[in-house]
């Protein structure tokens, strides 16, 4: 767990005991609510994890390599934003995968738009997000973070 | 009639469940292999969901509405945007933590465009992630894309809250919970106007007003949000969140 994971927890434990002290009846209302909740999104969240296995080991990084070093930079620039709404890798992983594409000398422009798509868009927690909060939020949401991080990439391409 | 039920609940994680078994039959090695990409997401959910839960309990039972409401809502303006933009850069976990959330405060009275700036600056900008961009691609590369990305965001933001109103959010599929009405007693000053419009659904109790019964159908919904907006002290809390069945 890295260390604002662990804040986050200690931040939520405090806060629960203190909601605890304040009024019991409430937080234990609130509790049966939230398990509600999130007992209904559990199912699909765990489908989505095991999703991003799948896609993982269908589009594997050096396949997206490939892509966000493809000669044409408006084709691979298109190509590395789908490539990112789709699969969804660690940032840790992300990040020096684009670097050394950059240290060699390619475009920065489809690295941009796959970095940003990668966590803006999503492809796999789209159907979530749909049940959640209903089909036109999350395509907007969805089509306007693709549109977004092309613009993105392409202003980044001309500043730097 | 039960086992459909389960089916449409669970239709996405049978759908992957099918798609493993398909491709463990093709190729065995790809499907291990997949299993083990996953395991890492795993672990990483075990590890946020439930802070998740406690965060959602904690705003649904700790945070007054009208704080959310003041702080998230339409009228808070370019600070609630602000607060909405600090509030999901500070958290931790993947989007999909952040749907649990989003629903709760949208309950409370969060504005379409807010919750657009808490999913998008949750999925996007994290501090730890700051770094590790700093680290492989230089500090000048990420302070750019950060800027351009908060642009984005309240841009989006805008946008979004043209375009998506709060009512089709509510048509969503809302799961089992329903919304009740409440009385907050901290705030009710026993006044008994509410008991005296509808005696049907609030009675005086020790000097307080409770909800005597949940109301059920539109007409009746209607007239007990109408018992809320004049509520003197706005104790009565009560959205007319789910559609009337």
């Amino acid at each position: 767990m890295d260390i604002f994971t662990v804040m986050f927890w200690i931040i939520a434990i405090v806060l629960t005991a203190i909601s605890l002290r304040k009024s019991k009846t409430k937080t234990f209302a609130a509790m049966k609510k939230s398990k509600g909740m999130m007992g209904s999104m559990l199912s699909d969240i765990i489908a989505i994890i095991f999703l991003i296995g799948l896609v993982l080991t269908f589009i594997p990084p050096e396949t997206i390599k490939n892509v966000l070093g493809s000669a044409n930079t408006f084709v691979s620039t298109v190509a590395a934003a789908v490539v990112g709404s789709i699969t969804l890798i660690p940032a840790f992983v992300a990040f020096p995968l684009v670097g050394s594409l950059v240290d060699v000398g390619a475009s920065i422009v489809p690295g941009v738009a796959f970095l940003t798509t990668l966590t803006m868009v999503g492809f796999v927690t789209f159907p979530l997000e749909k049940k959640e909060f209903g089909t036109k939020f999350a395509l907007t949401r969805n089509v306007l973070s693709f549109g977004f991080a092309l613009v993105i990439a392409l202003t980044m391409g001309v500043v730097l | 009639m039960k086992v459909g039920a389960l089916i449409k609940r669970n239709k996405l994680l049978i759908l992957v469940a099918l798609a493993y078994l398909a491709i463990f039959i093709m190729s065995p090695n790809k499907a291990i292999m997949s299993v083990e990409n996953s395991v890492y997401y795993l672990i990483e959910m075990f590890q946020v969901l439930p802070v998740i839960f406690l965060l959602t309990v904690v705003i649904e039972a700790l945070v007054p509405k009208d704080l959310i409401i003041r702080g998230f809502g339409e009228e808070s303006g370019l600070k609630g945007n602000f607060f909405a933009l600090l509030f999901g850069s500070l958290s931790a976990g993947p989007i999909y933590a952040a749907f649990p959330i989003s629903k709760t405060l949208l309950g409370k009275g969060a504005s379409v465009s807010n919750i657009v700036i808490i999913l998008s600056a949750w999925a996007v900008i994290k501090v730890p992630m700051l770094a590790n961009e700093a680290k492989f691609l230089g500090a000048n590369f990420m302070a750019v894309r950060w800027v351009l990305t908060v642009i984005a965001i309240f841009i989006m933001a805008y946008l979004t809250g043209l375009f998506v109103k709060k009512e089709d959010m509510r048509s969503a599929e809302s799961g089992q919970e329903t919304r009740e009405l409440e009385i907050n007693e901290g705030y009710c000053i026993g006044c008994g106007l509410c008991v005296k419009l509808l005696p049907e659904y609030y009675e005086m109790k020790e000097q307080k007003a409770v909800v005597k019964k949940m109301p059920e159908g539109k007409k009746a919904k209607q007239a007990v949000r109408e018992s809320a907006e004049r509520c003197p002290a706005k104790a009565i809390i009560f959205d007319m969140e789910e559609k009337a069945s």
